[in-house]
C-alpha cells in the first residue's frame, strides 16, 4: 500500500535506472549537470523566484499556454508571447501523445508537422527532444518557462525538462490522472507523482528551488470548489513531504464572482492550515486562478469578455498568477496572434481593477465557510480511511467515492455526483454520490438549486447539467430553458 | 421497431470527456442503442466494436488537434474487416488552429467520412442526419431485420 513518505535514495536511484530506459533521449539525462546549470540561471528566469516576488508586491503575473512541435516554431511563439503578448511567465505546453508516453507516435508527429510545414501536435514534445533541445528553449527567452502537460507518469519528462533549466513544472498524482487518463490506477499515477516530487526534492537539497502547480481546475467542468481545493491540498502535502519548498495551487473559474473569490481564499487559509498540521512552516505558497475552462462562445468578440472577466475576478481574488485564455478558444489551439491578444486583453482588465480593492474574505464570509466546511468534511474521510495517511486515503477515497470529480474519463474515478449552478450562477451539488458532505451541508444545496428550480419553472434535472455545460459558450452564465 | 446501434468514442490519446458523455445523453434520447467506448480509442477498438455489435455508424470525436493524425486511414481499416457499409461521422476540434471549417470538411471527406461536424453542431441536428444516413444506406436490410424480430438480439448486447 501507498504511503506518503519520502522515497529513500536507493529506491529512487532504482526506478531512475527503467525510468531513463524509456526513451534513448533519457540516457542522456544528469541531475547534476542540471543543477549546475540551473545555479547559472539568473534571477528573472527562476519561477519561484517571480512567485515570491509576485506575492510580496501583491501583483497578478500573467502566463499564456503555448506548445507546437518544431523547435524553431516553438521559440518563435514563446518569444511572440514574451514580446507582443507582454507574458510574465512562460510555459511550454506539451503534446497529447507525450503526455501518454507514446512517443513514437510524437516522433512521427514532428515528421509530419516538418512535411506539412506546421504544427501537426497539440504540444511540443519534449522527451523527443531531450535535454539538449529543451534547452535551447530555456535559452531562447528570458522569463521564466514552466512545464504544462496533463501527463500521469510523467516522470522521464521531468528528468528531461528539469534537467534542461525549466524551473516550474506542472501537475500532480490525481490532478493529472482522473481528468487525463483512461485506465491509470490512482495508486500508479500518486508513486510516479512521489518520483517527480523526490527529484525535485534532490534538487531543492542541492540549492535548487523548483516551483510545483497541481492541477487546479480538473475537469474545468462544474467542478465545485471544495472537490478542486481537496485535490490541490492533498497533492501539496504529497509534494512537501518529497521535499518541494515552492508550491502553486490552483483553481478554475466557475463563473460565480463570490464563490470564485471566496474559492481563492479557502484555497489559501486551509492550505496554509492543512500544511502547517503536517508540520511544514516554510513552504512558499502561490495561488493561481484559470481563465474560464469550460467551452468558450466562438464569436471573438464574446470570447474577449469570458477572457476579461476571468482577469478581472483573478485580481480580485489576489491570486498571484493568472493563467490565460485566447479568443481562439471555442476552435481549439490558438496562433500566436490570437493567444498574445488574450495576453493583452487581460492585462488591461487587470491593471483597471489593480489598485482597487481586493474583496477580502470578510466579504464573502458566508461562501468561504460553506467551502472550508465542505473540504474539511473531505479531508477529514481522506484522513480517517488511510489511517491518518494521506497517500493511502486518498487510494481508498477514490475507490470509495468519496473523492469524485465530475465529467471525469477516469475508469477509476466514480462519476457519480451531479453538480450544477443555482439561480444566482453558484456552482451546487444536486446529488452528492458517496462524498461525505454533511446534511446540513447537502440541505443547503439543495434549497439553493430549488430556488433556481422554481425560478425556472421546471424540476430540478440532467437537463439543467447540459444547459448550463453550454451556456457560457451560448452567451450566458445559468443555462436556462429556451 | 428495433434500435439501431451507433458507436461513440474520442479517437486517439484524446481525453476529452465531457462532450463524449452528452453525445451518449443525446443519441440515446433519440432513439439509438449507444454503444459509447468513451475516451482514448483506437480506430481498433473503434472497428472491433462495430462488428461485435453490428452496428450501423461509427461517430468519432476528436477535441485535442490531432484528428488528422488519427483518423488517418479509418475507412481503409473498416473495409480491410469487412465494414463496407459502415456510417462514419466526424467531429469536433479537428485540426491545430483556427482553419475555415469548409477546408477541415474537405479534408477528412476525402479521409473517407461520410459527414463532418464543427463543434458547436446542434445534436438533435445529427440524429435527424443520421436517421436518413442509415435509411439510405441499410433501408432494405433494416426492413428485413424487422420482419425477423428476434434474428440476432443477443448480439446487440455484446459491448455493454
Amino acid at each position: 500500500m501507498i504511503k506518503n513518505e519520502k522515497i529513500d535514495q536507493k529506491e529512487f536511484l532504482e526506478i531512475r535506472k527503467e525510468v531513463l530506459k524509456t526513451w534513448p533521449t533519457g540516457q542522456k539525462v544528469s541531475i547534476e549537470e542540471g543543477i549546475r546549470y540551473h545555479r547559472t540561471l539568473p534571477e528573472e528566469k527562476r519561477f519561484s523566484l517571480a512567485m515570491l516576488k509576485a506575492q510580496k508586491s501583491r501583483k497578478t503575473l500573467l502566463q499564456p499556454r503555448a506548445g507546437v512541435a518544431l523547435i524553431d516554431d516553438h521559440i518563435k511563439l514563446l518569444r511572440y508571447l514574451e514580446t507582443e503578448g507582454e507574458a510574465d511567465l512562460l510555459p511550454t505546453t506539451i503534446d497529447a501523445y507525450t503526455r501518454q508516453n507514446r512517443y513514437e507516435e510524437a516522433e512521427k508527429g514532428i515528421e509530419k508537422s516538418k512535411q506539412a510545414g506546421t504544427s501537426m501536435l497539440n504540444g511540443f514534445p519534449a522527451v523527443n527532444y531531450g535535454v539538449e533541445g529543451c534547452r535551447r528553449v530555456v535559452e531562447s527567452v528570458s522569463r521564466p518557462v514552466q512545464v504544462r502537460h496533463g501527463t500521469p507518469d510523467a516522470r522521464l519528462l521531468a528528468e528531461i525538462t528539469l534537467a534542461a533549466g525549466f524551473t516550474s513544472f506542472e501537475g500532480g498524482g490525481i490532478s493529472y490522472n482522473i481528468p487525463y487518463a483512461k485506465r491509470v490506477p490512482v495508486e500508479k499515477s500518486l508513486r510516479d507523482w512521489q518520483y517527480v516530487d523526490r527529484l525535485v526534492g534532490i534538487y531543492e537539497e542541492n540549492g535548487v528551488r523548483i516551483n510545483r502547480e497541481p492541477f487546479g481546475p480538473l475537469t474545468g467542468t462544474l467542478v465545485p470548489p471544495c472537490i478542486s481545493i481537496a485535490v490541490g491540498i492533498i497533492e501539496g502535502l504529497l509534494a512537501i513531504k518529497q521535499g518541494v519548498k515552492s508550491i502553486t495551487l490552483g483553481y478554475g473559474q466557475g463563473g460565480n464572482i463570490i464563490q470564485d473569490v471566496a474559492a481563492i481564499s479557502a484555497l489559501r487559509e486551509l492550505a496554509e492550515e492543512y500544511f502547517r498540521q503536517e508540520g511544514y512552516d516554510d513552504i512558499e505558497l502561490t495561488t493561481v486562478f484559470h481563465q474560464w475552462m469550460g467551452g468558450f462562445p466562438e464569436d471573438e468578440a464574446k470570447a474577449f469578455s469570458v477572457i476579461a472577466l476571468g482577469a478581472i475576478v483573478a485580481r480580485l481574488s489576489g491570486a498571484e498568477k493568472v493563467i490565460v485564455k485566447s479568443p481562439h478558444e471555442a476552435m481549439g489551439i490558438p496562433t500566436k496572434e490570437a493567444n498574445a491578444q488574450g495576453l493583452r486583453a487581460t492585462r488591461q482588465a487587470i491593471s483597471m481593477v489593480e489598485d482597487q480593492v481586493i474583496l477580502k474574505p470578510e466579504d464573502l464570509k458566508t461562501e468561504v465557510d460553506l467551502i472550508k466546511a465542505e473540504v474539511r468534511c473531505l479531508m477529514n474521510k481522506v484522513y480517517e480511511l488511510g489511517h491518518g495517511d494521506v497517500a493511502a486515503g486518498t487510494v481508498a477515497a477514490f475507490e470509495a467515492g468519496v473523492l469524485d470529480i465530475p465529467f471525469a474519463p477516469s475508469l477509476y474515478n466514480h462519476g457519480k455526483i451531479i453538480p450544477m449552478r443555482d439561480n444566482e450562477g453558484f456552482i451546487r451539488i444536486f446529488n452528492k454520490g458517496n462524498l461525505p458532505l454533511s446534511e446540513e451541508i447537502m440541505a443547503y444545496h439543495r434549497q439553493r438549486l430549488q430556488e433556481r428550480a422554481q425560478a425556472e419553472g421546471r424540476a430540478i434535472s440532467f437537463e439543467m447539467v447540459t444547459d448550463d455545460i453550454y451556456a457560457i459558450s451560448k452567451g450566458k452564465l445559468v443555462g436556462r430553458p429556451r | 421497431m428495433k434500435k439501431d446501434t451507433i458507436i461513440l468514442g474520442v479517437i486517439g490519446s484524446d481525453c476529452h470527456s465531457v462532450g463524449n458523455k452528452i453525445l451518449e445523453l443525446v443519441f440515446s434520447s433519440e432513439g439509438f442503442h449507444v454503444v459509447n467506448l468513451g475516451v482514448m480509442v483506437s480506430q481498433q477498438e473503434f472497428v472491433n466494436a462495430a462488428i461485435e455489435t453490428n452496428a450501423k455508424a461509427i461517430l468519432v470525436s476528436s477535441l485535442y488537434g490531432h484528428g488528422e493524425i488519427d483518423c488517418q486511414g479509418f475507412r481503409d481499416l473498416c473495409i480491410e474487416k469487412g465494414l463496407d457499409q459502415i456510417i462514419l461521422y466526424v467531429g469536433g476540434n479537428l485540426v491545430v488552429g483556427k482553419k475555415p471549417f469548409s477546408v477541415v470538411e474537405e479534408k477528412f471527406k476525402k479521409m473517407g467520412f461520410d459527414r463532418v461536424f464543427p463543434p458547436d453542431v446542434d445534436l438533435k441536428k445529427v440524429a435527424e442526419l443520421l436517421r436518413q444516413d442509415i435509411k439510405e444506406k441499410f433501408g432494405q436490410e433494416a426492413a428485413a431485420e424487422e420482419k425477423q424480430p428476434d434474428a440476432s438480439p443477443k448480439k446487440h448486447s455484446a459491448a455493454n
